[in-house]
């Protein structure tokens, strides 16, 4: 890992075109800003674990569970 | 009755954790009145979805797009979008939960899509779809 030391309103840059800037710090958090291009997509770590493994639960359901969830689809009125 | 394939989604970068599950088919599924479709992969090893449109499970889920996926995706305005949620089947399908906190957005148009994950606490990946059986009360 990469560790590099920064004040308030000094940034990093990961290549050519994104820029991480730390904003703030209060405390024990830290305001980071980060300019990206729209291809990048930005995520907190925690969230995007989350959203990692909600989609591999959801990911190619069993036969038998998708039998299940028909059969709970109301008759149509 | 068969399935009816209703459109090819493309999804730039694939799903959060499935990078490469970028070209979808859309599949009417579950029969007359069924509010489901899955989303089944272009590339046959891909992984498969079962999704819903979330109004009629969680009326008040109103998901606020960020300007630069609505950007990416060519949504000028909300009616441009296609919002769908991801069901996860529990152990039996009626535990199903839906992800309202990553949903799938797409131009209705173009079929232009992406898992938007939403700046909110107000949703999780794992809302109950179905209501807890009557005569039981959570809190």
């Amino acid at each position: 890992v990469l560790v590099l030391t920064r004040r308030a309103n000094q940034s990093i840059m990961i290549g050519n075109d994104i820029v991480v800037t730390v904003l703030d710090v209060r405390g024990d958090q830290v305001r980071i800003g980060i300019r990206a291009p729209r291809s990048v997509t930005v995520h907190r770590e925690e969230v995007y674990a989350e959203l990692a493994k909600a989609n591999q639960a959801a990911a190619s359901p069993s036969a038998a569970n998708l039998e299940q969830l028909r059969a709970l689809i109301p008759p149509k009125p | 009755m068969p399935d009816e394939a209703m459109a090819e989604v493309h999804i730039a970068g694939g799903l959060v954790g499935f990078p490469t599950a970028e070209r979808f088919t859309l599949v009417e599924w579950g029969g007359d009145g069924s509010p489901f479709s899955l989303m089944q992969p272009v590339d046959e090893q891909g992984p498969e979805f079962v999704v819903v449109p979330p109004t009629m499970f969680f009326p008040d889920y109103e998901p606020e797009v960020d300007d630069d996926s609505a950007e990416r995706l060519g949504l000028s305005s909300a009616d441009d979008a296609l919002v769908l949620v991801i069901v996860t089947l529990g152990d039996t399908a009626k535990d199903a939960t839906a992800n309202l906190l990553g949903p799938l957005v797409m131009n209705r148009h173009t079929y232009e899509g992406a898992q938007v994950v939403l700046a909110t606490d107000a949703w999780t990946t794992r809302e109950p779809l179905f209501a807890a059986p009557s005569g039981s009360h959570v809190g």
